[in-house]
């Protein structure tokens, strides 16, 4: 087995952040976490290495959405995740390119199947 | 050969008990908390639940045993502080504070993103564990067990996780007290089935209770007990059981009044062991008559007991020294007591113990309780036969002589024993009457009942003088004294 591929995490929360990437580390992910979504664009440019990106997209603007849409188009799986459990965020999160939508909290079992499933697949291409 | 082994090991076990340090509750426990087991501990907030606890860490602290304190809520600087306003002891209580810090609160440290379940329970569990093996304490106070509930996914893993922390620290010589938060929307009675034991702490109209309802292989008394929290910490008053009191062996000699024609009404006297209720209106003079069986023990060197309940003591004294009862030199000899209870003041357990105290310690031939409506007030609601049947049973156990004085609501008219409905309890009832005689009031007494022996059928008038009671000839020559309006009876009138 290779190097797993890293998983681009954001989040507004430093807390949250902190506790996604420790558990994805503990996974055995490499993560790239950030808070904001100057340094989001700034690795848009270079998405090579990524296989994967989580976003959590409490407490950002309608903007998020488009990025969601750009990292998408590039190629690189896409996981939004949402703070309530509203149909409509379902929905704008699939129509922007997310290849799923969590509700917070995570559960640990089902982050991790999809997780692994979005990466297999992907390196199997 | 192994099995009768386990047995006589699980013997030993169970007789070594582990005591809370609340006296009362030791008793309601017959000794003490099993050793090595896991304890509930309910209640509401306020209910004393903590104080518990506190009881509990600080009695092993000062026989030297590791103790600990896990907390989940308050913090331990609270506890501490707390604690020594009731001046308790914690210099050698050992603290594990798990409750959430401040920063807590800060954006920085609150998330969303996973349940507490995920993030919280390894670093917890891990903090217990780490303290457990390093202190190996024999006593542990958990505040509040409830808590887990939070770490835990789903329920079976909560009753899991419980399982098997109360398992690890009574392994590791612990016996555990943990506390529990319940309300009606998160109910504890997976908690109650886990425990050895469940200790009940509650505060209804304003008497407090501890009761015990589950305690493995062991007897308790049963019921619920008043409690007391003050700022020594709790006080526990157990129930009288006077099925459990050994009977004693007692003469059955008699307590007479010193009055002749007292005394020929009751064939004699009182006898020591029996219950003895004087009944009739107010200001008729029960308590007068009471007494004076109490001077006549007095005078045989005597100890008696009057348990006030409507009068100033000092009234007492200074009434009775008015008609010739000596009570302020009885007092002063040491061989009559006048306590005065506050009803309000006292639960019935309270005031059991107190009067079961100062029997033991100091004896008694005779105890008054004056009266029977002043205790129903101590009572407030809850079963007043019950609770005065209890102590009754216990002080006749003693040998004592109780008197109770009932007083009657109607001054005149239709004859009845008691409003309470507690004459079955009496082994003499002695009534005392107004009589209106040629328009003037006077009154009567008789006996209605005595058990061991036989009595004077006919009612004798009596008079309260400033020498005493003056009791008269039977009054044989009126009928139709119990309605209070007696009439001449006609073949008899001597007059």
């Amino acid at each position: 087995m290779g190097i797993k591929p890293r998983i681009l995490t954001i989040d507004r929360n430093q807390r949250n952040l902190e506790l996604l990437n420790q558990f994805l580390g503990k996974e055995g992910y490499e993560t790239l976490p950030m808070t904001t979504l100057s340094d989001l664009a700034k690795i848009l440019e270079h998405p090579e290495k990524l296989g994967l990106a989580l976003v959590d997209i409490s407490g950002f603007d309608r903007s998020i959405w488009e990025y969601c849409e750009q990292l998408s188009n590039k190629g690189i799986p896409l996981l939004v995740v949402a703070p309530q459990q509203l149909a409509n965020i379902r929905q704008e999160g699939l129509s922007h390119g997310a290849d799923g939508v969590l509700f917070k909290p995570l559960v640990v079992k089902e982050l991790m199947s999809l997780i692994r499933s979005l990466i297999r697949e992907d390196s199997n291409e | 050969m192994d099995q009768s082994k386990t047995v006589y090991e699980n013997n030993q076990a169970i007789n070594e008990r582990v005591p809370t340090g609340i006296a009362g509750l030791d008793e309601i426990l017959q000794g003490g908390l099993v050793a090595r087991r896991a304890y509930l501990l309910r209640g509401n907030p306020g209910n004393g639940k903590t104080t518990v606890g506190l009881h509990f860490l600080t009695t092993g602290a000062a026989c030297g045993e590791q103790t600990l304190f896990i907390t989940m809520g308050e913090t331990e600087g609270q506890i501490r502080h707390n604690a020594a306003s009731l001046g308790f002891d914690l210099s050698d209580v050992k603290f594990l504070d798990l409750a959430p810090s401040p920063d807590f609160f800060s954006q920085m440290q609150s998330y969303d993103i996973f349940s507490p379940a995920d993030v919280e329970r390894d670093p917890t569990t891990e903090r217990i564990t780490t303290e457990v093996e390093r202190l190996k304490p024999t006593r542990v106070f958990v505040d509040a067990m409830t808590q887990f509930r939070y770490l835990s996914s789903d329920d079976f893993q909560f009753r899991r996780q419980v399982h098997s922390f109360l398992r690890f620290l009574v392994d590791n010589g612990a016996t555990v007290i943990f506390s529990s938060e319940a309300s009606p929307a998160q109910p504890d009675d997976d908690l109650q089935y886990m425990s050895d034991g469940i200790i009940v702490l509650e505060n209804d109209t304003n008497t407090r209770t501890i009761s015990v309802t589950k305690f493995r292989g062991s007897d308790f008394i049963s019921g619920k007990h008043s409690m007391r929290l003050s700022n020594r910490g709790m006080e526990v008053f157990p129930r009288l059981l006077p099925i459990s009191e050994i009977r004693q062996e007692f003469a059955s000699e008699l307590i007479p009044s010193g009055i002749p024609e007292f005394d020929e009404l009751t064939h004699g006297g009182l006898e020591r062991g029996t219950i003895t209720i004087i009944t009739g209106p107010t200001g008729v003079g029960k308590t007068t008559v009471g007494m004076q069986f109490m001077k006549e023990a007095a005078g045989r060197g005597e100890r008696s007991v009057i348990y006030t309940f409507e009068e100033w003591s000092q009234m007492l004294i200074r009434r009775s020294q008015s008609i010739g009862i000596p009570v302020e030199s009885m007092v002063n000899r040491g061989i009559l007591s006048v306590v005065q209870v506050e009803p309000l003041r006292y639960t019935p357990d309270e005031f059991a113990r107190m009067v079961r105290k100062d029997v033991e310690e100091n004896g008694a031939a005779i105890v008054m309780i004056d009266s029977i409506s002043g205790y129903r007030l101590s009572v407030r609601g809850e079963e007043l036969v019950r609770h005065l049947h209890a102590l009754c049973k216990y002080l006749q156990g003693k040998g004592v002589a109780v008197v109770l004085i009932n007083e009657i609501e109607d001054v005149v008219g239709q004859f009845r024993v008691s409003d309470i409905g507690i004459s079955y309890i009496a082994d003499t009832i002695i009534f005392l009457r107004y009589l209106e005689l040629r328009g003037e009031l006077r009154r009567a007494i008789g006996v209605l009942k005595k058990r061991l022996s036989d009595f004077q059928k006919t009612m004798r008038e009596y008079e309260i003088t400033r020498y005493g009671l003056k009791v008269g000839k039977p009054l044989n020559e009126l009928r139709g004294i119990l309605t209070g309006i007696p009439e001449w009876d006609e073949t008899g009138d001597r007059r």
